[in-house]
Formats: structure tokens, sequence, C-alpha cells
């Protein structure tokens, strides 16, 4: 009896000891995450309710709901919205079709594939200032994007005026951005593709599948988790994009059609120095990453739930 | 022998210079950091790392770090900077962004004493009338002009004579003439401009389309500071104008071109005309020596409606260098001693970087009135008057870009442009402290 109650114990001591250690090792983590991601957090909703401004160094006053109230009744949020919304809808389709289309021919390859993967990934590596600007001088009117466009719809001299037309500079952004991404995320599916087990593919070639049948019929539905992931990602990081638009608005393109909510709550708060509407602006983003991010952590639990 | 001859030379040259440096006094064997901030102009940094190294050498324990940041950048740079209480002790911003430094009590008014003066009355004595009233609150002075200026119209002489015209008889002298040349001058593959005949300067839009809306008799901000946009058929002409010049209208010339100042000064038959201030002329010098030297380019006076109701020339925007509220009070001093040091100056950097301090010595001297086409900017500058520099100064002028540009390059009528920049100004005036 008492040999039990002592194994018990000493059981218990060593899972408390692990306990301890596991605390020790995750400390780290905790006070990071708590000093850069928790606290500008808990900031941004307290500055969310007072009237704050950037340079100022009044104490800030509290305005209750009125920066809310403010920032949801304004067409300019409104306009932020509609333009994040279609510059992550106008990048899901090619990025998503586009990687999974490139990783299939990737995969599908016996030689070379490592090198595919390299070219197709390197744009992602370059720094997103650097990217936009080297786009903004092939965007210029007498650049290589109307040479191209020309030579492809077989035109003359027409300027597509891909920085200044309304409808043109939400297509430019999207473009710079597919050519970054699309990389990186060939890359995820052509993990998730590495992943299928080959006796699976090999059994259906045996049955006598062909190329596209083993496509449609094996290949796709087992990558349904990492398609799920992808999406999520894609749709999250398009969210958080800001330096394409910040750097065409520094050259001339018009604000409106591609003031995306990050832009907007960079300028909000470093332009207009209101830091409580930019807050405000800074939560509803969160508040959809968060949203987004808890789809994106089902999906990398168990594809299955998604299925 | 020959070298320690050569030594003792240099030696009694570099004292000479140092000698010039002022001395810090106070600062005893304590080690000072001062940081200045400052826009990035290549010519003027060569300049004020000289005079900063001479300053060290008369201050060994004053370290100064010199630092420099696009001039479209320094603003946030310096907000966000500030926002952390991390400013640096003197940095310079332009008039229309100095306002929320001052009226935040981000800055400390000019050290009078340090600078061996007795009182604001004294240093407003040195400048030309109004030209520290940016800057003033009450009787305190919070930044010393590092340059002011006001832009005129740099033409290229050959390319008006090879489209068929006379600079001298037929430059342009009306926003109307402008366009008129222009349709002449440009050139065109298909919709693409090769060859612009005249461009705007897209980042200087209060201090150039203001004016064309003030000679028509509109304003942006009311006198008394509370009313946004005076004027709608000033405000909507001018708009229109703007549409019909770009790429919508007319197409003869788009903000997403390169700069045309820049191409300007290349020479290279890309741009005609340009607006600039009295500082293009030194990097016309740096860029391109050979077209400086030449007879191939003038600067002539900002152009007029050819119905205005008043004369208004571009409106003089410029940068003052300022000191931080929050450095130690032995920083401060050190650093209105360096800003003075530096700003005593004012011929170097004319000379060699063609800024302006609005000094009365310096505009009364031979090396100012000897500089190509001074007088057409000092004669446009008796009429200028100086950006729009009250509440929500900054705010209002990206607000003014973003309408302007909405009616140029996205095609949006001028009367729902105007009425969106009316609505959205006036909100910033009305806007509690």
């Amino acid at each position: 009896m008492s040999e039990a109650v002592s194994k018990r114990r000493s059981g218990s001591t060593l899972q408390a000891r692990t306990h301890r250690w596991g605390w020790v090792f995750v400390m780290p983590g905790i006070l990071f995450f708590t000093a850069f991601s928790l606290y500008p957090i808990l900031n941004a909703i307290w500055t969310s309710f007072h009237n704050k401004k950037l340079l100022s160094l009044k104490p800030p006053r509290f305005v209750g709901f009125q920066n809310y109230v403010q920032v949801f009744s304004s067409s300019d949020f409104w306009n932020s919205v509609r333009a994040s919304a279609v510059f992550c809808l106008g990048v899901f389709v090619p990025v998503f079709c586009g990687s999974l289309l490139l990783a299939v021919l990737i995969a599908s390859r016996r030689k070379a594939g490592r090198f595919y993967q390299l070219a197709l990934y390197s744009p992602a590596i370059l720094s997103s200032v650097v990217t936009a600007s080297v786009w903004v001088l092939l965007f210029d009117p007498r650049g290589l994007a109307n040479q191209f466009a020309n030579a492809l719809l077989r035109t003359s001299g027409v300027d597509y005026r891909w920085l200044s037309d309304p409808v043109m500079v939400q297509i430019s952004t999207i473009i710079v951005y597919v050519w970054k991404t699309i990389g990186y995320y060939t890359i995820l599916f052509v993990t998730g593709i590495g992943k299928i087990p080959a006796t699976v593919i090999e059994a259906s070639m045996i049955d006598g599948a062909n190329a596209w049948q083993r496509l449609t019929r094996i290949i796709l539905p087992l990558l349904k988790p990492t398609m799920a992931l992808v999406s999520v990602m894609i749709f999250i990081s398009s969210l958080k994009t800001f330096s394409t638009q910040y750097l065409f608005t520094q050259r001339g393109a018009p604000l409106a059609p591609i003031n995306v909510l990050t832009l907007s709550i960079y300028r909000t708060a470093l332009s207009d120095q209101n830091l409580g509407k930019a807050s405000v602006m800074s939560l509803f983003l969160f508040a959809v990453l968060l949203f987004l991010s808890w789809i994106q952590i089902r999906a990398g639990g168990s594809g299955e739930d998604l299925e | 022998m020959r070298r320690i001859a050569g030594m003792a030379v240099l030696l009694l040259v570099s004292a000479t210079l140092f000698a010039q440096a002022p001395v810090v006094p106070g600062v005893g064997s304590r080690k000072i950091t001062i940081n200045l901030w400052t826009h990035d102009d290549p010519n003027r940094s060569v300049l004020e790392k000289q005079f900063i190294a001479e300053f060290m050498a008369a201050n060994p324990n004053i370290t100064v770090n010199y630092n420099t940041y696009p001039s479209n950048r320094i603003f946030e740079a310096l907000t966000t900077a500030f926002a952390a209480n991390q400013g640096p002790d003197i940095f310079n911003v332009s008039i229309g962004n100095a306002v929320s430094f001052i009226d935040n009590g981000r800055v400390v008014p000019v050290d009078y004493k340090a600078l061996g003066l007795k009182g604001p009355e004294e240093l407003e004595a040195e400048y030309l009338p109004g030209t520290l009233d940016a800057v003033k609150r009450g009787s305190d002075i919070y930044g010393l002009p590092l340059e002011l200026t006001n832009m005129c119209l740099y033409v290229n002489r050959k390319m008006l004579r090879e489209a068929g015209f006379d600079p001298d008889r037929d430059y342009p002298r009306t926003w109307e003439d402008l366009v008129r040349l222009s349709e002449k001058i440009v050139q065109r593959n298909g919709q693409i401009i090769t060859r612009r005949g005249f461009d705007f300067r897209y980042d200087a839009y209060p201090n150039i389309f203001i004016p064309m809306v003030e000679q028509l008799g509109g304003e942006y901000v009311s006198r008394d500071g509370k009313k946004a946009i005076i004027g709608d058929e000033a405000w909507l002409r001018a708009l229109q104008w703007m549409k019909d010049f770009g790429p919508t209208g007319r197409n003869l010339g788009s903000p997403t071109y390169t700069a045309a100042r820049t191409a300007f000064d290349k020479n290279n038959g890309e741009v005609a005309m340009s607006f600039s201030g009295l500082y293009q002329e030194a990097r016309m010098k740096a860029a391109n020596p050979d077209f400086f030297n030449s007879k191939d380019w003038m600067v002539v006076p900002f152009p007029q409606w050819k119905d205005a109701k008043k004369k208004v020339t571009a409106n003089y925007s410029g940068h003052y260098y300022m000191v931080n509220a929050q450095s130690d009070k032995l920083r401060q001093q050190a650093a209105w001693m360096l800003i003075k040091f530096m700003l005593s100056h004012g011929d170097q950097y004319l000379e060699k970087v063609a800024i302006l301090q609005p000094t009365r010595k310096l505009v009364d001297s031979p090396i100012f009135k000897s500089f190509p086409y001074s007088d057409v900017f000092a004669r446009d500058f008796e009429n200028a008057r100086i950006v729009y520099v009250g509440k929500g100064s900054a705010r209002l002028s990206t607000l003014l870009s973003e309408a302007i540009q909405s009616v140029m390059v996205g095609g949006v009528d001028p009367k729902v442009a105007l009425e969106k920049l009316r609505k959205e100004a006036q909100a910033v005036l009305d806007t509690e402290d």
C-alpha cells in the first residue's frame, strides 16, 4: 500500500519537475510574446478609447467609443476595407492556382526540380521595397510593362496607365504581389505533394490510372489539408500588404484605389498623428486576422476538419 | 625638413579654420553626443560635415552624429522617433511640419544667450521681415532657417527654339501659355509621352497649386484659420486645368513620369520646362556642368492666369533647424551653438548648395546678386507668401495632394473632389487639440 503511494508520489514529483522545466523552456517565448505582441495589443485597445496624438506630450483624454464611431462612419475606412478585400481576392486566385499548377509541374519533373524551386522562390527573398521600386520602373509609361502589353495585345503606343488608372493600379499591385509570393506557395505545395505516399501513386499506376486521373483522383484530394493551409496563409499575408501600395502612392499613383487597411493605419498614425483612430483600425484588422488564424490553426491541426 | 614645414603649415591652416568654431562652455570633461538628423542633399552634406568636423575639433568632448534621410521620409522618421521620446537633438523639418513640433512642446526656443544675442529682436533683425514668423510663438523663436525657397520656371531655351519659339520673347507668362507651348513641344509615341513641354512639381502642391487658386481669388484656409476652401469658382477652374493637363485630358504630363526637374537637368530633350527653386542650379551644376555653363537654359517668373484677380507668385517654403526639448540643457546649448556656427556660413551654403538663408546680409551680398537668375527669384519672392503653416498643415497638404491627383489621374470630377476636400479639410480645422 505504502509502496503504491510512494510510487504515485515519486511519479507526481517527476511530473511536477517536468512541468517546472517546461515552464523554464517556454518562458523566453512567453516573455517575448508578452513584450512584443500582447502588450502592443492591450495598448492598442487602451489607445482606441483615448484621444492620443502622436507628438503630443499631454496625457491622452478618455473619449469612450468616439474613435470607433468616427472610424466606422468614415467612407475612407470602408474604402480601405474594400481595397483590402479586392486585393486579397485579386491575389488569391492567381497565387493559389498558379502555385498549385507550378508545384504539380515541378513535382512531375525528375530533373532540375530544385533549380525551378530556387528560381521561383528567389523573388520572395527580395525586400518588398526593392521589389516595388523595380516594378515602379517597369510600370513607368515608357517602361517594359507598356512595351510588353503592346507587343502582346498587338497595339501600338497605348499607355495602359499601370500606375495612374484607378483600376490598373489595383491590378499592378496584384501583379507585383503575385510575382513576389508565388514561389513561396509553390514550395509549400511541392512539400505537400512530396508527403503523399509513393505507394498510393504506384498502386494507382498499377491499376491503370493515367496522369490526369492520378492528379484529379489521388493527388488533389490528398492535398486538401495543404490547400486549406495555403488558402488561409495567402489571405493573411495579403491582408498585411503595405510596401507596394506605399511606394506606388509615393510615385504619383492615386491613393483611393489602393489605400489598403495597413496603409490607411500608417497614414492615420503618422500623417494625421491620430493614434486613437489608427488603433481602432488596427484592432479591426487584428480581429480579421485572428479569425483567419483560427481557421489556419484548424487547417494545420487537422486537415480532415475542413474537408 | 620639408615634411616638418608642411606639417606646420597644415597645423596653422587647421588652427585658423578651427578657431572659427565656438567652444561650448560648461562641457568640461563630460562626454556629449549630439545627434543631428537632416534631409539628404549630397552637396549640403559635404559642407555640413566639414563644419561639424571643425566644431568637434574645437570641442573635443563633443561628438556629433550626422544622419540624413530622404526628404519625403524625414517627417515620418522624426515623428516616430519623437513619439518614442527618442528624437534627435537637432533636426530640420519643413515649415509645414514644424508646426506640430512647436505646438506639441517638442522643441525649445532659441538660446539667445548661447548665440551671443540679447534677445529675439536682435535675432529677427538679422533676417528678412516675416521669415521667422512660421516658427514664432509669442516673442519666442523656435527655429533658425536653413533655407527658404520659392519656385520659378526653369526653361530650356534650346528646346523652345527647336519648337519654333523665341525663348526671350515667347517664354510662358501665363498658365494658358504653358499649355500652348507644351502642346507644341510635346512628342508622343501613341499615348506615351516621349518629350514633355512642361511638367509639374507633384510634391509641391502647397507651393504651386495654391497660388494658382489664390491668383483667381480663392484660398485654401481662411485668414482666421477657421474655414476651408474659399472661392469655389477659383478652385474648380484650377482643378479643371490640372485635369486637362493630365493623362485623362490633353495628356501633357503626369506624376508617374520621371520628376521633371531631374530630367530637365539632364538636357536630353525629355522636358523643356520645370518648376524648382534656386537650389536646382547647384544640382544642375553637379549633374550636368556643361548644360549649367551653357546659355541653353534660363529662369523666368512664376506664371499667372491671363485674367488673374491678383498677382501671386509661388508660395515659399523651407526648412528650419530646431532643437529637441527633451535633450538636457547642456546639449541644447551645444546644439544651438552648432546650428548657429553652421548657419553662419550662409555664403558657402549659397555658393556650393545654392540654398538661400533669408538673412539681410546674404540677400544684399554680391555673391547672391551674382548668382544666375537670383534677381528673378528675388523679385518673385517679394510677392510670395509662406505656404499654409497653421493647424493641421501636414494633413491639409496630404489632402490637397490626394484631391488633385484624384482629378488628374483618377478621372474624378473636380466638383466631387472639391466637395470631398472641403469636408475633410474642414474636419481637420474643426478637430479639437
